[in-house]
This record gives C-alpha cells, structure tokens and sequence, in this order.
C-alpha cells in the first residue's frame, strides 16, 4: 500500500466520484479546460521538503505548480511581548509575500494580515499548546510565488514545518480548496481560476481523524455543492497527508544514516 | 472575559443538553431583536441593532472614489467594525483590534461574496457610475457598543438594515470626455437611489457547546463553546458564507448538519428581521 503510494508520489488527487445520476446540463457551455490542462478534479504536482531553514527549530518548502512558500518556525521560546503568565503556550503567525510573488505591484501588504489570522486558526486546534506554557511558537510563512491557492499551501507547509520543529500535534494538518465557476467544482485552483471564481471553499482538516478544524466559505453555495466539495477536499486531504508522512519518514531516515 | 465559577458552567451545558438554557430559551430560540434605523444623520445610511445586552450600530457611507484597474466594472466596499472600550475594558487601546479584525473579516466573508460577485449582499456593478473612472465606494462601519454574545449576527443584522436605510444621490456624468480625463459629474442633492437588499443574506452563528450547538449564545454560552460556525444564508436558501471560530476541530457530517439547520433557522430570521426593518423604515419616515 505505502509503495503503491509513493509510485504515485507527490500527486493527492481525489479519486473521482461516480456519480449516480446523468449531470442535468450538457457541458457544451462548459467546454473547457483548466488554464494548466488540469482534469478539474485533479491536483497540481506537489514537492514537500523538510529542513528548508537551517537556523530555524523546523522548517518546510512547498511548492505546489507555481506556488512556492516556505515556512520557518521557530520555538517554544521566550515570548517577545512581555504578556500576562499562560499556562497554555502561545501561537504567533505571519505570513508575507515577496515583492515579485505575484505580477501586479503594489498588491503587497493587503490581505496578508487576514492570512496570517487564517493560519493561526487553522493551526491552534492542532497544535497541543498545553505542552510549552509560557512560551511561544512562531510560524513565519513567505510565499515566493504566488500562483493560487496560495493559503491552503501556507497552512499544509506550516504543518509539515511544526511537525519538523517537533511541536506535538494532534494529527498532522492539510489544506484543501476548491473553486466553484458555473456548475463545476475544480480543486486546488490557480491564480487565474481564482480571479473568477463564483465561489471558494477551503477546508484545513486533520486527516487521520478525518476532523475539519478551519472551514471557509465564499460565494454562492448549494448544499449539494457543499456536500461534493467537502467530499473532494477530505479525499485529497488524507492523500496529501500520505505525502507529508512519507516526506517526514524519509527525512529522518536521511538523518539517521 | 466572563467569569463563570464551575457550578454555573455545568448548569449552562446541563441547560443546554436539555434544551432549556438558562434565560428560558430553546436552543434554537433568538432573543427579542429590536431594530432602529437612521441613527447616524451623517451617514448615508445607518442601524441600531439590540439582541438581549448586544447592542451594535452599523453605518453606511458613500464617497466618490476610482474602481480598482483589476476590476473597472465594479465599485468598492469596505467593512470595518470597530470594538469600543464601553462594551469591555479589554477592547481599550490595541486590545478590541484582534477580534474587531476577526468580525470584519467573518463579514467580509460571509457578506461580499465570490470573486467573480456571486452571492455577493451588494451588487458592485450597481456602484459603478463610468466604467474605469467613477464609481461609489461603500464604507461599511460598525461599532460594538456592548458585547453580550452573539456580535456577528447582530452586526450582520444592522448592517443588513444600515443597506436598507441607505439612499444614494443620482449622479449626472456630463457628456463625453476624452478617454484619459476624469470625467465631471453632478451630484443631485434632491433625487435619491435606494439599494435592492433583497439579497443581502443574514448571517446565523451556531455555538456548539457540549455535543449540541446553540443558536444567539449569550457571552456567558460563548465561554464555554468548543466551536462556532458562522453560516450566512440568503433568501434563496444557498450558502453566501462560512467560518469557523474555535480551536475544536467537526466531523464533517456533523458541518453538514449545521448547515441544514441553519438553513432552517435562517427563514424565520429572515422574515422577522425584515418585517423589523420595515417597520423601522416606517417609523423613521412618519418622525
């Protein structure tokens, strides 16, 4: 099982659902195809690394097709604002972006700090913050490329790096979004498939105990639609989480030898 | 931050569990709203909202502004909230900006819809005065005044009706201009425009507390909530929106579930909260 997995490596493709009944509308108004000549339930290639940062306690790349982010964290260490005593640690996330991330200039420092507030709710449910009171983990997250869905790559990178850093974790923690245009449901969308997208859904998820910790939606959604996006996004996420595992084995493998 | 001693902690969840919570209510009961409108002179459109101790005001502003060059064919919107140190003495200084960035945030979410402006509560285009060179740029304001749970319905409510109250001046662009120049426009101070709010949605927060979860939960209920789902619904019953607050992770049967319930709950919302604001409408015009 585990070596069929790694043959289709660094791929988390959902398995396609079959659908029960005839689709209602013919897709001759549909008749296209994703800017990277994706399936529309098919994900962009994925390459994880560990040990992206030397200085840092834990750190991961990721780079899912043109999106490119690395994460550092650092920690438990002493908190730097001087705050009451916490028997329970405390998280701190940034997330920023390269000035050539993406093509437009001037688009930097908008939506960044809203990011860094999607990471640290996404990652708080996981992380056991009981084990380091008084102290504080960092996670620094910059995105190198922008090229869509760029904070489902933050938030699993983040796990790939915290699991790194050795920060005990309910479970590891993937990221999953998908793009509603019209009546199709593509995952893991680009930058240009975003940009007109009727809807988004993203879904940050622990994938072994099948448990959503972050969910987001925007957009016009039917429930059906809700229904099949979840499905997608939990498939893809116990694949993504296979990739990870697979990642951090063989990353101590290497340092054990 | 409310303090809750043990024994009323489990005298909440008991309440909760068998579903009769501790101000009488059902667990899928709202509290009474009162709604008031034109409150602000100054703004463009403006709402007071009260559910139990929560109480909100949301304003609207209209300023001439430039579309984005990404978006030529559409005005803009803002929403800020902001947390005033009357409703708690942590929200003095820097202390209200964390959750007042969370509530704008959820807003945005659950109120702006998709990119492309599906599901969207306001229609951007409708903003739009000359394509590329003018258009209305909303300010969304809203202001915690006193916080007893329950804040983003309550100010999804008021800036729900703050829409309604809103009117726009006519704008005249004068004739043709050459395609560089800004062009010259006359604002009427006589002829208003109204907003179609028929499909701003409403927004309905479930707190889960215990294994059940809770419509309207009081500050006291938010303290010992595991996990909310905020879910913003429109009249046509689809989906606008949704976040989740709190660090507990949901089985995804269990969102499912939520949604339906919501869904349920947001009719009767719905209906209530816009035979209020008519009648606040109603009100405001006699006065």
């Amino acid at each position: 099982m585990a070596a069929k997995q790694r043959d289709a490596a660094t791929t988390y493709s959902p398995r396609i659902i079959a659908r029960t009944r005839p689709p209602i509308f013919k897709d001759s108004d549909l008749d296209w195809t994703r800017p990277d000549g994706r399936g529309f339930h098919q994900c962009r290639p994925a390459l994880l690394q560990t040990g992206a940062v030397s200085s840092a306690s834990g750190s991961a790349y990721a780079e899912f097709g043109n999106t490119k982010v690395i994460v550092s964290v650092f920690g438990p260490r002493e908190s730097k604002k001087a705050t009451s005593y916490s028997d329970v640690g405390r998280l701190n996330c940034n997330v920023s972006y390269t000035t050539f991330a993406s093509p437009t200039l001037g688009s930097q420092g908008t939506d960044h700090k809203e990011y860094a507030s999607m990471l640290h709710k996404a990652l708080e449910g996981v992380i056991m913050m009981e084990t380091f009171p008084k102290t504080t983990v960092d996670v620094f997250a910059l995105v190198l490329e922008s090229g869509g869905s760029d904070l489902p790559v933050v938030i699993s990178c983040a796990g790939l790096a915290l699991a790194d850093a050795g920060i005990m974790m309910y479970d590891l923690i993937t990221a999953v979004s998908v793009s509603c245009i019209g009546k199709r449901l593509m995952i893991d969308p680009v930058t240009e498939e975003e940009g007109c997208e009727d809807g988004s859904f993203m879904m940050t998820c622990m994938p072994s105990r099948s448990e959503i910790t972050q969910l987001t939606i925007t957009g016009e959604w039917t429930t059906p639609n809700i229904n099949e996006a979840m499905q997608l996004c939990m498939d893809a996420s116990s694949k993504l989480g296979d990739i990870m595992r697979d990642c951090l084995k063989q990353a101590a493998s290497a340092s054990d030898e | 931050m409310v303090g809750v001693s043990v024994g009323e902690q489990n005298f909440i969840k008991g309440g909760i569990a068998q579903d009769l919570r501790t101000d009488g209510r059902k667990r899928l009961t709202y509290r009474d709203i009162y709604l008031e409108t034109g409150v602000i002179p100054q703004a463009n459109g403006s709402a007071r909202v009260r559910i139990g101790g929560t109480d909100v005001i949301a304003s609207v502003k209209a300023e001439i502004g430039r579309p984005s060059s990404l978006q030529p064919d559409k005005g803009k919107v803002a929403v800020f909230i902001d947390c005033s140190p009357t409703a708690e003495p942590t929200f003095g200084g820097r202390g209200g900006e964390e959750l007042s960035s969370e509530l704008a945030l959820a807003l945005q979410v659950c109120l702006l819809g998709g990119k492309s402006g599906a599901g969207a509560g306001i229609n951007l285009s409708s903003l739009l005065i000359k394509e590329g060179r003018v258009c209305w740029d909303l300010y969304i304001d809203g202001l915690v005044i006193s916080s007893d749970g329950n804040l983003l319905d309550a100010l999804g409510a008021a800036i729900k009706a703050a829409l309604t109250n809103t009117a726009i001046p006519k704008v005249q662009v004068s004739a043709e201009v050459a395609d560089d120049e800004q062009p010259e426009i006359d604002i009427s101070d006589e002829e208003y425009q109204q907003f179609d709010t028929s499909s701003v949605p409403v927004i309905v927060t479930l707190t889960k507390v215990g294994n059940h979860y809770i419509v309207d939960a009081t500050a006291e209920e938010e303290s010992q909530m595991s996990s909310a789902v905020s879910i913003s619904v429109n009249r046509a019953g689809h989906i606008c929106g949704l976040t989740k607050r709190g660090g507990s992770g949901l089985d995804p049967s269990v969102i499912l579930d939520m949604i339906s319930v919501a869904k349920h709950v947001s009719e009767t919302l719905m209906n209530n909260l816009d035979s209020k604001i008519s009648a606040a409408e109603a009100c405001e015009d006699e006065s």
